[in-house]
This record gives C-alpha cells, sequence and structure tokens, in this order.
C-alpha cells in the first residue's frame, strides 16, 4: 500500500493558524475574542496532529518504508539544485506524532492557563508559528530546509521567552537564549557548506539515504574516523548542544523559564530542545562512521547529566528545578546517541516529551494557584488544595526518576542497558562502563530532586505568605491555603492525559517488545539493530534492578530529607552547596571571560574608533569641505563681467596652447 | 571674384570679433552685451565662409547654419530673460544682477 502522505498539510494548517490569528487585528475581528481565538489556535494543531496520526498509520501498515515529496523547486541554477520537500519516514513520523500531539495538548492546556492575559492573540499566534517551525525541522528532506525550521525554531523560543515584554530580566533571557542558539545555527551552517562541498547536494537523499523512497542508508563517502567526516559531526553536533543546552552551551535554557510555562513544557521540555537529539539520529548515518565524535556526543552528554542534575538538587524556583532536570534527561538522550544506540536517544526524547511537559504542566498549575508564586520554600502543603495536580505531579515524578512500570522507567533503562551492554561486552569498551557509573549516579540525582520538589511543594504545611498577610486577616480567614483552587479541567485534562502516557507510554519499547527500536531501525544507519544494545540474560535484570534501586534512593533520601522531618530550606554555608546553588558560577564565568571583555572591547571601540577615528574622520572632512568652500566662494561673484573675462582668459589660453604647442 | 589671398577677411573678421569681445566686457546693458554677441558670432561665421571658400569645402557653411540657428534661438531665450528681469526688477544694469553670488 501506498504511504497516504500528509505532511504537507501537516505542516500548512499550523502555518494558516499563525497567519489567521496574527493578522486578527487588521482582519478587524475583535482580539478580544477568546473562543475564537482558542478554536482556531488549538483546532489547526489538532488536526495536524490527525492528519499526522493517518500518515504515520498508514506508513507503519505500507511496505514504503519512506515517502519523500518534492514539493517545488526552489532554486535551479545551473548545477545547483534546491527543492522544497517533505520527507515522512520512521524517524519523522515519530517526531511529528510527538510534537503535534503534545503540542495540542499543551495548546488545550495554554487555553486555562493564559486566559486572563491581554496578548491572549500574539501568545496563540507565536505557539501555531512554533509548531508550523518544529514540523517543518523534522519533516524537511534537506538540511537546507531543516536549518530553516532549526532558525524558526529558535525565533519561537525568542518570541515565547520575552513574551512578557515588560520584564526586563524576561527581555534579557530572551536574548539570552538567541546569542546561544545562533552559536548553534552557526555550526549547523558550516556543517552544511562542508557536506554542500562533499555531497554536491543538500538533500538527505543522497546523502543519508539512497534513494528517495527507501530508507536504504548511502553507503559512506568517507574512511573511518575521516577528519573532513568529524568536523562535519562535531559541527553537527555544535548546532545540537546549542539547540538542546549541553555543556557548555546550557546557559540559556534555565534562564529560559521566564517564559509562560506552557511554552516552558512544550518548547523548553518537550519538542523544541530535543531537536538536538533528532539531528543526531537523523545524521546516524554519518555519525556511525565516526567514533571518535560519539565519544565526543556521549561524554558531553554524560557530564551534562550529571552537572545539570547536580545543580537540581539545590534550586528553589520550581521551573528552574525542572529546566535543570531537562538539560539533565537531555544529556541521557545524548548518551544513549553516543553510545550508538539512536533508537533509545528517541524512545527517551518520547517518554520524556510526556513526562516533563506533565511536570511543567503541574507547575503550571502551582504557579497558577498560587497567582505566580514559583520560589518552592514559599508553598508547602498543596496536596489537600491540589489532589489532580498531586497525583499526576506523582506519576510525573516517578516516571522520571525510573520507577517501573512508567514510562520514564522502560526508556532510562534502554539507555542504562546500552551503556553496559557496550561496556561488557566484547565489542564495547570499559569506558562506557564509566558513563555507566554517571548515568547511575544521575539516576540517583533526578530520583532526589523530583521528589525534594514534590515534598516541599505538596507535603508539610503551607509557609508561604502568612508572614505579610496581617493578624487580622489571618483571624478572619484562618486557612492561608482557602484562595488556593485547583486548576479549571481545561488545564486538567491534557494532564490527566499526558499522565496516563507517561504511565503506559514505555509500551511501546521494552526491551522484549522494542516496536520503536525496531521501527526506527531502518532510518538510524547500516545495520543498526535496537537488540544489539539489549543487555543479555541475567544482566538484563541486574540492570532493572540497578536501575529502580537507584531513583528509589534518591527518593529515599528526599524523604528522610524533606518528609520525616521537618525540611531545613535554609541555604548552607558549606562550599559545595553553594557552588551548586550558584550553577557552578558558569554564567559568573561567561559573564567575565566573554560578555565583560566584549562589552569592554565595544566601549573603547566606541570611545576611539567610533569617536576619534570614525567621528573624528567625518568632522575632519567636513571642516576642510567647508574651509576650501570658504576660498572659492569668492569666484562666484555674482558679475557676469567677471566671468565673461574669466571666459576670455580661458579661450585666450587654449588659443596659446595650440599655438606653442610642438 | 574674391582676391586671392583670405587676409583681408581674416583681419576684417579678427577686427569685429575684438569689439565684440571689448563690448561684453565693457558695457553693463545687456541689450548691448547681446549685440556684441552677434558681433563675435558673425565675425566667427565670416571666418568660417573665408575657410569654406579658400579651402574649397562645405563644412564651413555647415557650420554657418548651425550658428545662425543657435544664435537665433540664444537671442529669442536671452531676450525673454532681459524683458521678465525689467518687469521684476525695473532695471536690467548688468552688474546689479548678482543675486547667485556664492
Amino acid at each position: 500500500m501506498q504511504v497516504f502522505d500528509l505532511t504537507p498539510l501537516v505542516l500548512l494548517l499550523p502555518l494558516l493558524g499563525f497567519l489567521f490569528i496574527g493578522s486578527l487585528r487588521l482582519l478587524g475581528v475583535q482580539e478580544r475574542r477568546h473562543e475564537l481565538i482558542t478554536w482556531v489556535g488549538c483546532g489547526t494543531i489538532g488536526v495536524a496532529f490527525l492528519l499526522a496520526l493517518i500518515s504515520f498509520l498508514t506508513l507503519v501498515n505500507s511496505a514504503t518504508q519512506a515517502d519523500d515529496v518534492t514539493l517545488w523547486n526552489w532554486v535551479v541554477s545551473g548545477k545547483l539544485g534546491i527543492d522544497f520537500g517533505l520527507r515522512l519516514d520512521p524517524l519523522s513520523g515519530v517526531m511529528l506524532l510527538v510534537v503535534t500531539g503534545v503540542g495540542f495538548l499543551i495548546h488545550v492546556y495554554s487555553a486555562g492557563y493564559m486566559h486572563d492575559d491581554p496578548s491572549y492573540w500574539r501568545y496563540y499566534s507565536f505557539l501555531n508559528f512554533f509548531i508550523f517551525a518544529m514540523v517543518l525541522l523534522v519533516s524537511a528532506n534537506s538540511f537546507l530546509f531543516l536549518l530553516v525550521g532549526w532558525a524558526a525554531v529558535g525565533l519561537a523560543s525568542y518570541l515565547l521567552i520575552g513574551f512578557w515584554y515588560q520584564r526586563p530580566s524576561a527581555v534579557a533571557a530572551a536574548k539570552k537564549a538567541f546569542v546561544v542558539n545562533v552559536i548553534g545555527d552557526f555550526g549547523l551552517m558550516l556543517a552544511i557548506f562542508l557536506l554542500y562541498n562533499k555531497f554536491g547536494t543538500l538533500a538527505y537523499n543522497g546523502i543519508l539515504f539512497n534513494s528517495p523512497n527507501t530508507t536504504a542508508p548511502m553507503p559512506s563517502a568517507f574512511g573511518v574516523n575521516d577528519p573532513m567526516l568529524i568536523a562535519i559531526t562535531l559541527l553537527l553536533f555544535l548546532a545540537c548542544a546549542a539547540k538542546s543546552a549541553q555543556l557548555p552551551l546550557h546557559v540559556w535554557l534555565p534562564d529560559a523559564m521566564e517564559g509562560p510555562t506552557p511554552v516552558s513544557a512544550l518548547i523548553h521540555a518537550a519538542t523544541m530542545v530535543t531537536a538536538g537529539v533528532y539531528l543526531v539520529a537523523r545524521a546516524s548515518n554519518l555519525f556511525q562512521y565516526a567514533p571518535a565524535s560519539l565519544w565526543v556526543v556521549a561524554g558531553i552528554g554524560a557530564a551534562t547529566a550529571l552537572f545539570a542534575a547536580s545543580i537540581g538538587l539545590v534550586q528553589n524556583d520550581i521551573k528552574r528545578i525542572l529546566a535543570y532536570s531537562t538539560i539533565s534527561q537531555l544529556g541521557y538522550m545524548f548518551m544513549a546517541e553516543g553510545a550508538g544506540n539512536y533508537s533509545a536517544g528517541i524512545f527517551h526524547l518520547t517518554t520524556h516529551a510526556y513526562f516533563k511537559a506533565l511536570l511543567f504542566m503541574g507547575a503550571g498549575s502551582v504557579i497558577h494557584a498560587l497567582d505566580g508564586e514559583q520560589d518552592i520554600r514559599k508553598m508547602g502543603g498543596l496536596r489537600a488544595r491540589l489532589p489532580w495536580t498531586y497525583w499526576t505531579f506523582i506519576i510525573g515524578g516517578l516516571a522520571i526518576a525510573g520507577i517501573i512500570p512508567f514510562a520514564g522507567f522502560w526508556s532510562k533503562d534502554a539507555i542504562l542497558g546500552t551503556l553496559l551492554t557496550q561496556g561488557t561486552s566484547a565489542g564495547g569498551s570499559p569506558w562506557y562502563l564509566v558513563l555507566y557509573g554517571v548515568g547511575l549516579l544521575t539516576a540517583i540525582l533526578t530520583g532526589f530532586y523530583i521528589f525534594r520538589l514534590i515534598f516541599v511543594v505538596f507535603h508539610g504545611s503551607y509557609r508561604g505568605s502568612q508572614a505579610e498577610v496581617p493578624a487580622q486577616a489571618q483571624a478572619r480567614r484562618p486557612n492561608p491555603l482557602a484562595r488556593v483552587h485547583e486548576a479549571p479541567w481545561v488545564m486538567l485534562v491534557p494532564m490527566v492525559f499526558l499522565a496516563a502516557l507517561s504511565t503506559v507510554g514505555g509500551i511501546y519499547g521494552t526491551p522484549w517488545a522494542d516496536a520503536l527500536g525496531q521501527f526506527l531501525a531502518p532510518v538510524l544507519g547500516t545495520n543498526f539493530n535496537p537488540d544489539n544494545f539489549t543487555p543479555p540474560g541475567a544482566l538484563l535484570w541486574v540492570s532493572f534492578a540497578v536501575g529502580i534501586l537507584a531513583g528509589l534512593i534518591g527518593i529515599g533520601v528526599a524523604w528522610a530529607m524533606y518528609v520525616r522531618r521537618a525540611p531545613s530550606l535554609q541555604p548552607m554555608r558549606n562550599f559545595v552547596y553553594q557552588t551548586l546553588l550558584h550553577k557552578y558560577w558558569i554564567d559568573e564565568l561567561y559573564e567575565w571571560v566573554i560578555v565583560k571583555p566584549i562589552v569592554g572591547a565595544g566601549k573603547l571601540a566606541g570611545r576611539f574608533i567610533e569617536a576619534d577615528a570614525l567621528d573624528g574622520g567625518g568632522r575632519g572632512l567636513a571642516w576642510l569641505v567647508g574651509k576650501t568652500s570658504v576660498g572659492l566662494r569668492s569666484v562666484q561673484s555674482g558679475y557676469v563681467r567677471s566671468y565673461a573675462l574669466v571666459f576670455l582668459v580661458g579661450a585666450i589660453l587654449i588659443l596659446i596652447y595650440y599655438i606653442v604647442r610642438p | 571674384m574674391p582676391p586671392d589671398s583670405a587676409t583681408g577677411y581674416l583681419i576684417v573678421s579678427a577686427i569685429l570679433f575684438t569689439i565684440g569681445v571689448v563690448g561684453v566686457l565693457v558695457r553693463r546693458n545687456p541689450l548691448i552685451m547681446f549685440m556684441s554677441i552677434e558681433l563675435m558670432l558673425n565675425a566667427v561665421n565670416l571666418s568660417f565662409m573665408t575657410f569654406a571658400h579658400y579651402l574649397d569645402s562645405v563644412d564651413g557653411w555647415i557650420f554657418v547654419f548651425l550658428v545662425l540657428t543657435v544664435a537665433a534661438a540664444e537671442v529669442v531665450v536671452g531676450l525673454a530673460i532681459i524683458v521678465s528681469i525689467f518687469r521684476a526688477r525695473r532695471d536690467i544694469n548688468i552688474d546689479e544682477l548678482d543675486s547667485l553670488k556664492g
């Protein structure tokens, strides 16, 4: 059966939604028509999700492995031909489902969360634009349009981080995110130049695949660890590191929490930041011949996972904890891909999209209930007032901590099992065991920070605003939590959906029936088989047990520290705690090493080059012209007869020249 | 029958031209200056005709026609300017017209 490919419509619908909502003012429709905006904004994404689902299901059920549609020729110039086209294959199919599916749930959730915002229409038009850009990113059939999507999601991210532009901190965060992302865009561009130089084309078909409608991989044009290939893959990974907030380019993501919480859930947890994981999997046919680059990917991933999780231990802003958690989980995905198991990376990407979006929605619900409070030290005891939020949050927490049978368990175990297998098998390297250790340690930290968050926010007693409320008011309203209310159903329904997915979402990736891995395998390089990364025999059960144990240890320590005895939320004085609280002083380091010198050089240039050399030069020129004109002005006497005399003298001089000329 | 030598004609032409030049330089009445310019132009025409005759070429004739045409056009424009200046200022002393002075 031929594939019933609706990808162009999936791309078109969010774009139309964006254009329609964005131009409501021009169309003369009242911007405050919230129902209209909600229906258009959510409806386009919902229909796009259904279309993506139809395409995906026919792809699953057809003999065709991929569908590459060229929509039009964009540039035809001599040998250079650039086509705009979309490619539906297992990888982009899975990504499309995640993007439109989670995107749709978050659109619905936003209808409740952003209900009172005066710029409701602007919010939805940006959100639709983001989905458009993300769909373009994952379904483009060439590196060029991947780059277009890549830059456009960066723009959407910038617009939405700075959505509340009245706050200087939001504007600064948006700028930071944009600048760091452009470093990655630059890397991607250089990689694209090198690819074009080598292959003479930018389409996946010809670089990664042998023909448009199959998944047969292109034979490698390079030797193993060819320097050119190393350069290309590392430049690609630079782009991934910037987009997916890996060391040392992670600094923008925590600040990106200045945006509205649903945006954090959609862009900075579930979809955009996973674009890097997608790109490595997409370019697996290049990466597989560059083991050196894969080591870099795995090493950076492991370092980031541990680093971000350790910072997450001590943060007090509910969204920042989740942001560091996201960075850490992205590190896991890169660890898996660096170890060669791309499908485990994508598997963790999908489950992470469920539970991290869920956790962000829960955080949004808490923030919504407390009128914008984000400091967990001013929360506590919210369990009774927010039961739905509490229980869904628990599910998300168990999933991220890797407790069986939640989705995160299966995907995290796929990653840890990969590292264990690679470390113990004959073809592997003992160094993978080091990565395995890092993964386990991170799992312990993950269990701790997420349950610290849950215990501090939902258990114990409420610590917020009691001191700020006057005594009489407290007497009149003895329960300070009385005003705290559960979120409206429009926010709860998406949370329940995601909680369900976080619970059972791992079903398609178990080690015994790795449906996702087998489905993705054809597009993930030559002879890729996810079963090769499953620990053999009893080792599988060891891996399971150790993984769950790590999560439980983390949860147990959190329980001992924050539930069994009264939680101590005062910052500690010791050096380790302070280092973590200040995020290893990375921001300060960048401030002093990069930002300050650049600003200083700019000021010096402003003083000397701009003021003295450029302005001075301009002023000097103006002075010279002025002085010269003053001298020349006397020539223009206004007397016709003197002009005539000059004329005559000139004529005589010309005559003399002709006469005396030799 | 014209004489064998062109000298006489050229001397007359030079004298006429010099009178024209001096007229332009020393007179203040634009009408007189115009007449002086016409004198210069016709002095040149005389030279052209002389050379055309003695060199046996029609080039000079053609030039004379062009010069006559241009001179006529120039007089039309010039007189129109003089008339309008006179209307505006009631005075056409050339030395007073210096508003384009730098």
